[in-house]
């Protein structure tokens, strides 16, 4: 008895702190945000103390709101899948290789989070504007004429996004192939697969669990993206995080801003779910 | 089904010779066991017949075909891993079928040859489980099932009894040995194993570094091992350090004469198995000492005394377990001795 109750208690200990702090800091906003976007917005008082379901419904009647939650989740489903066809071979071959240089190749897929989106995205301006260097280079080569326009539209965006959640795709997908055995794909390979069949057939499959995880990961991080579509998109640009931010600090429209908040959690939440109820009855025997 | 040649086939890493050229040839339906100790380079031999590994030179022959180059999917072998290497989140037919469904058979004629070769390995009530629902023994006649499904030219076993329990493991080689026999199959199995080796092999290839150190029956291994490496490590010896003085006679460092086999004069080992050494009955035999019993062991079936016959010469001799009512104790003075032929002279 006495031992079960201490060891109740270290768990408890395990456990606890990180469970409050999730609680204060996520669970209690969470909830005083969803309370505020149930209130009314009247111009020159702020906030109104109201139960009203009216912000989300000027959300999904105003049809430039559903364009942007439209352009946010096409943009996270393009970087995911890019994410996902360019991280696994990489990870693939991070998994296998034997050379001793493997703790540094790491390291090179880690580097790029050592440098903050913002950061990034400014080095990016600089080198892809109008002015930049790219375009400089090219029309003083006499290569084009005209400044070719990489700045400011939804390409430069995905391909902002895509190289800010590529190292978490790989990552993720690395390890989780490393715990795959070696001697399984030399199995295929024995009993007659090609190298496409024993990835589509053995490969794949047995690394679900990552490209599930890897993919909700940057999923995830793509639907909230914010420095990069600001920098990289430009002023009239839209998605979900930096509309948000808009609605609290420009707008100061709290119960609005907090409405697009729980349209876009509830989104990444349904979409995530969604992909993983798919996955799950495609691959319902995948391996531990 | 096929004959196996590999000529001088070897395999390099920088400087370091792992497999330098092996030549062997296997017959159609032969049972050809690898022996060595681990780095020897008998599973890099093996992983270059199934084409994982390519070699540095040589060349390999599957039924007259060179397959040297050849990708591992080209060719048509049949391995089983040292850890089965069953597809985890296939079941137990999907397994079998898989090397099927790459050979684009009918799939009335998949399914008909999965479940023969799940018959063959005594598994047709468990088609729809999981691998990770199954034994380790059934585990590993999934994947000899797999791999007969194929109907491989050659047979490969990695180390296939090495993650079962002892017991299992004796049931399970008389067993691979059966089908094999049965199927005709050119087999080759890696082992670091002896006994395991002795039991299912037609012939056997001893390997150290890298190298063929004998080719033979387990008689010619036993009998007349090539080299002192052999000679140890196929059956149990014990070894006196000595010289050869005259064809015949050979003196150990603790100064006994001994009669000995021919050998050329000079520094060599005489290395004798414990069972030909005989105790008390020191009448007839070519070699008669005493000594004094250092050592016991009670095996059950056998009696292990370690003699020691002078400061610098020490024996072990194995006696049958028949029941006898008085054994050695340590401190015991006994006689012993052995035929001339018994002993093995290797020159150092």
């Amino acid at each position: 008895m006495n031992a079960e109750r201490s060891s109740t208690l270290s768990a408890a200990g395990l456990v606890g702190p990180a469970t409050l702090y999730v609680g204060i800091g996520l669970l209690v906003p969470l909830a005083i945000l969803l309370r505020y976007s149930l209130n009314q917005f009247v111009p020159g008082k702020f906030m109104v103390d109201a139960l009203t379901v009216e912000n989300y419904v000027k959300f999904f009647t105003d049809g430039y709101y559903i364009a942007v939650l439209l352009r946010t989740v096409r943009i996270a489903l393009i970087t995911t899948i890019i994410c996902l066809l360019m991280g696994f071979p990489l990870a693939y071959v991070l998994a296998r290789t034997r050379t001793r240089y493997k703790t540094l190749l790491i390291m090179l897929v880690v580097l790029p989070l050592f440098i903050g989106n913002a950061v990034r995205a400014a080095g990016w301006m600089v080198a892809f504007g109008n002015k930049g260097v790219l375009n400089a280079s090219l029309m003083g080569l006499g290569v084009v004429s005209e400044p070719l326009e990489i700045m400011f539209t939804e390409g430069a965006v995905i391909i902002g996004i895509t190289a800010v959640n590529l190292p978490f795709m790989v990552l993720t997908l690395q390890s989780v192939i490393e715990g795959i055995d070696r001697s399984v794909e030399e199995a295929a390979f024995n009993l007659g697969a090609t190298p496409l069949r024993m990835a589509y057939r053995v490969l794949f499959p047995l690394a679900m669990p990552g490209v599930l995880a890897g993919t909700i990961l940057t999923f995830i991080l793509a639907m909230n993206a914010y420095a990069t579509p600001v920098l990289l998109g430009g002023p009239r640009f839209q998605m979900m995080g930096p509309l948000v931010y808009g609605q609290f600090v420009q707008q100061n429209n709290w119960p609005f801003g907090g409405a697009i908040s729980f349209i876009l959690m509830i989104a990444t939440l349904v979409l995530t779910l969604a992909a993983n109820m798919l996955v799950q009855r495609r691959y319902r025997e995948a391996a531990v | 089904m096929a004959r196996l040649e590999l000529n001088h086939l070897s395999k390099r890493y920088g400087d370091n010779a792992v497999v330098a050229g092996v030549t062997l040839d296997v017959a159609d339906g032969e049972f050809l066991v690898l022996l060595g100790p681990s780095g020897c380079g008998k599973t890099t031999t093996l992983r270059m017949i199934a084409g994982f590994v390519e070699p540095s030179g040589g060349s390999a022959y599957i039924g007259g075909v060179d397959v040297t180059y050849l990708r591992p999917w080209r060719r048509n072998t049949g391995m089983v891993f040292q850890s089965y290497a069953l597809f985890p989140h296939m079941t137990v037919a999907e397994n079998v079928a898989f090397g099927l469904e790459m050979r684009k058979l009918s799939k009335t004629e998949v399914v008909a040859r999965s479940r023969e070769a799940l018959r063959l390995v005594r598994l047709e009530g468990y088609a729809d489980r999981l691998p990770r629902q199954l034994s380790g023994g059934q585990q590993q006649r999934v994947a000899l099932a797999r791999v007969l499904a194929i109907r491989p030219d050659v047979l490969l076993l990695d180390e296939p009894l090495s993650n079962l329990d002892a017991k299992l493991r004796e049931e399970v080689r008389i067993e691979i040995r059966e089908l094999q026999r049965q199927l005709g199959l050119t087999t080759i199995m890696v082992t670091h194993d002896q006994e395991e080796a002795l039991i299912v092999a037609d012939r056997l290839v001893v390997m150290s570094e890298g190298k063929i150190r004998q080719i033979g029956t387990q008689r010619d291994l036993y009998e007349r091992p090539a080299d002192r490496f052999v000679a140890g490590f196929v059956g149990r010896s014990t070894v006196l350090q000595g010289r050869v003085i005259a064809p015949g006679q050979f003196e150990t460092a603790g100064g006994l004469a001994l009669q000995c086999r021919d050998g050329a004069p000079g520094k060599a080992a005489l290395v004798l198995r414990p069972e030909r050494i005989a105790l008390g009955v020191a009448n007839g035999m070519d070699n008669r000492l005493s000594g004094t019993v250092e050592f016991v062991s009670y095996l059950g079936d056998a009696i292990e005394l370690h003699v020691r016959l002078s400061p610098a010469d020490r024996v072990v001799v194995q006696l049958a377990n028949r029941g006898e009512t008085t054994v050695p104790a340590v401190g015991d003075a006994v006689d012993i001795g052995w035929q001339r032929d018994a002993g093995l002279i290797f020159a150092e």
